[in-house]
């Protein structure tokens, strides 16, 4: 490879993962952060003769980390979709600082708002390094080549995802969580200001998993990027989240923080699931007893 | 590579930036291996080419024709050569006769060196436009035919000889404007709120059969045996007979196509992502892709043009090239640009000279025959070698 290493040179203007603890509730009125609010979304998919989402609301707050949990089917990711201007809602509208992304340039949009899909695909000879510099592609223009600006961002996402010993392996070479962790690196270098995650621990072995909820945690203290994330673990959406919002069958069932959202009665009601909820110092933590049977 | 401390690490920011700028990928040994070994295999099938023939001489003849410095070092003849005489005139103002120039010089120069380029410059122009839809439809079986181009060329081409005589002399445009005009009715019948690559595929199949029982219709209502000849002379490609007009009229659209496929690699790249990734990362994917097949038509219709339609070239060649340099476009349509050739022009030796060897006659066969006889078994190959042929 006829690379050279572009390792940053300025490594001290993030306090890095480390120093991740919970911060208590972000102050989101302080930040700068972009806020993305989906009004009265109607979002369907054109083969199906029914919207998956019928008319519903949400609104990311600036800053902080927002989950998305449901069980299977209940259009968490399909309304993630949506709010990613990947799926055109058949009614309302996604506003990002209050402009509708369908009105945004392409790039211009992919330079705020990051999306993280469940599946991907790469051809198995690239470069961890070189997946990660796709991540620029909004930044630059048509004909235009690297800029120690993209190096930059790339050196800080690499960072941040904690791939920097990976950097210079073959995809296809990776374990499915190194893997993830590349990925996640690709939308970091995007640097957006918001961030969108879809299941992003899903079928990753337990480290990988707290890999990933490190660096989502990490975003959080540094309230700088608005993140929404699909979660299918409710206990990690409660650890992870400042709101959670549940959905099923296409409708938000509840939404509010974490301690007020996850209860016995909503895993009762959205997950048919009976179970204990303990408050604890980490949030609520939840033990499955057993699922229930409809009559 | 460590993480272990805020010092490790060599170079700085930018490196990777300046190195990108400076062209640093082009000298990729793999990369560079691919080309000096191609180059080396055209000059070789070249010399080949020049040498033998009904007027033989001896390698070191050939090889002092092709460097005869009464041609080299005279634009006039260069010029004469590469634009035509009455541009060359108008260019530099000369009246006179051109300098007469020795028997082997004129063979080589007019009759047997200009076909070698031609089949460089057909090879060139199959390849990259293979690499590119292979990237755009993300399917290795793609090759610049599955979009419906060649069957619209040859339809046009029987069209023209079979019903329309007249306008024989354009056959080439024709050709040309045949497959892009079947490109477009593809893209129409694939288009459906966007394009997918599966769709783009199957269209291209179904107007690629409805076209080529077209073309078979055709060949009853042909009168005699020449005009069925020469159409399928057209409809498998051949080189035979090309000369510095068929240069003249591939060179500059190639250069087109060339140029506009370089610049579009980086797009190439993002389209082997998946479309999800690429239109979350800001692609207007219906344009890049609709924009990158017109410039791989725009590729196969200048080879289309002056070789007629030559199989399994655009197939094979990317397919080559990627396993030899890696998924990374850019290095895989600089490969192309040399790989091709080699396969083509050594390809046209056996067209040209392999009957003679053979058989002892006199005849030559369409190169589209050999490069289907030699793409052939190494796709087998390829297949047994590989269990998942078809993803990209």
């Amino acid at each position: 490879m006829a690379i050279e290493r572009a390792n940053a040179t300025e490594r001290d203007e993030s306090s890095g993962p480390s120093e991740t603890k919970r911060s208590g509730g972000t102050d989101a009125a302080e930040t700068d952060a972009s806020d993305l609010d989906g009004e009265d979304l109607v979002l369907a998919y054109p083969e199906a003769p029914e919207p998956v989402i019928d008319g519903e609301s949400i609104a990311a707050e600036p800053g902080a980390v927002t989950a998305l949990v449901g069980p299977n089917g209940s259009g968490k990711s399909t309304l993630l979709k949506g709010l990613a201007n990947q799926l055109a809602p058949d009614d309302g509208s996604v506003l990002l600082d209050g402009r509708d992304v369908r009105s945004m340039d392409t790039k211009a949009l992919a330079r705020k708002l990051g999306l993280l899909s469940q599946e991907s695909t790469s051809p198995d000879s690239i470069t961890v390094e070189d997946l990660v510099y796709h991540g620029r592609y909004p930044h630059r223009g048509f004909f235009e080549r690297t800029t120690e600006a993209d190096a930059r961002a790339v050196e800080r996402a690499i960072e941040l995802a904690g791939c920097g010993h990976l950097r210079d392996r073959e995809v296809g070479s990776l374990s499915g969580g190194q893997k993830q962790l590349a990925w996640i690196a690709l939308v970091l270098a995007q640097d957006t200001d918001v961030l969108l995650l879809d299941e992003p621990t899903t079928f990753l072995d337990l480290h990988h998993q707290m890999e990933v909820m490190e660096i989502i945690e990490t975003l959080r203290s540094e309230s700088e990027v608005t993140v929404v994330v699909v979660l299918h673990d409710i206990e990690q959406a409660a650890r992870l989240a400042d709101r959670v919002v549940a959905l099923k069958d296409g409708e938000v069932r509840a939404r509010g923080p974490p301690e007020e959202v996850v209860t016995e009665e909503l895993l009762s009601e959205v997950f048919r699931v009976d179970a204990d909820v303990v408050d604890t110092d980490r949030g609520p933590r939840v033990t499955p007893l057993r699922a229930r049977h409809e009559e | 590579m460590s993480r272990d401390g805020p010092t490790v690490g060599g170079g700085v920011a930018g490196g990777r930036a300046a190195a990108d700028d400076r062209l640093g990928w082009l000298f990729d040994p793999r990369l560079l291996t691919v080309a000096a070994g191609s180059l080396a295999l055209v000059v070789l099938a070249g010399l080949a080419q020049v040498s033998f023939g009904a007027y033989s001489m001896t390698v070191g003849q050939a090889w002092r024709a092709v460097l005869d410095p009464a041609v080299l070092l005279d634009p006039r003849w260069l010029l004469n050569f590469l634009v035509g005489e009455e541009l060359m005139r108008a260019i530099t103002g000369f009246r006179g006769e051109l300098p007469e120039l020795a028997r082997e010089t004129l063979v080589v120069w007019s009759i047997r060196l200009p076909r070698v380029l031609v089949g460089a410059i057909v090879g060139m122009n199959l390849a990259v436009s293979g690499a590119i839809f292979q990237a755009v439809t993300r399917n290795e079986l793609a090759s610049p035919f599955i979009l419906g181009v060649s069957s619209g060329a040859g339809l046009m081409i029987l069209l023209t000889l079979v019903v329309f005589g007249g306008l024989s002399a354009f056959l080439p445009i024709i050709a040309a404007v045949g497959g892009s005009v079947a490109f477009l009715i593809v893209y129409a019948i694939a288009w459906k709120n966007g394009t997918s690559p599966v769709r783009l595929v199957l269209a291209g199949v179904i107007v690629g059969t409805v076209f080529n029982s077209l073309q078979t219709g055709l060949f009853f209502f042909a009168d005699d045996i020449g005009v069925v000849q020469s159409a399928i002379q057209w409809t498998t490609g051949s080189l035979t007979g090309t000369d510095w007009e068929q240069v003249r009229t591939a060179l500059p659209w190639t250069l087109v196509a060339l140029t506009l496929s370089l610049a579009g690699s980086r797009q190439l790249n993002l389209l082997l992502l998946g479309e999800q990734t690429a239109k979350s990362l800001g692609m207007s994917i219906e344009r890049v892709r609709f924009g990158l097949s017109g410039v791989a038509v725009l590729a196969a219709a200048a080879s289309i043009a002056v070789a007629g339609i030559v199989s399994f070239v655009g197939l094979i060649v990317p397919h080559v090239v990627r396993n030899l340099v890696g998924s990374d476009y850019k290095r895989v349509i600089v490969g192309c640009l040399f790989v091709g050739p080699a396969l083509m022009v050594g390809a046209d030796v056996g067209a040209r000279l392999g009957m003679s060897v053979l058989t002892g006659a006199d005849a030559q066969i369409p190169v589209g025959i050999v490069t289907g006889l030699v793409g052939g078994p190494y796709f087998l190959y390829l297949m047994r070698r590989q269990r998942n042929v078809g993803d990209l």
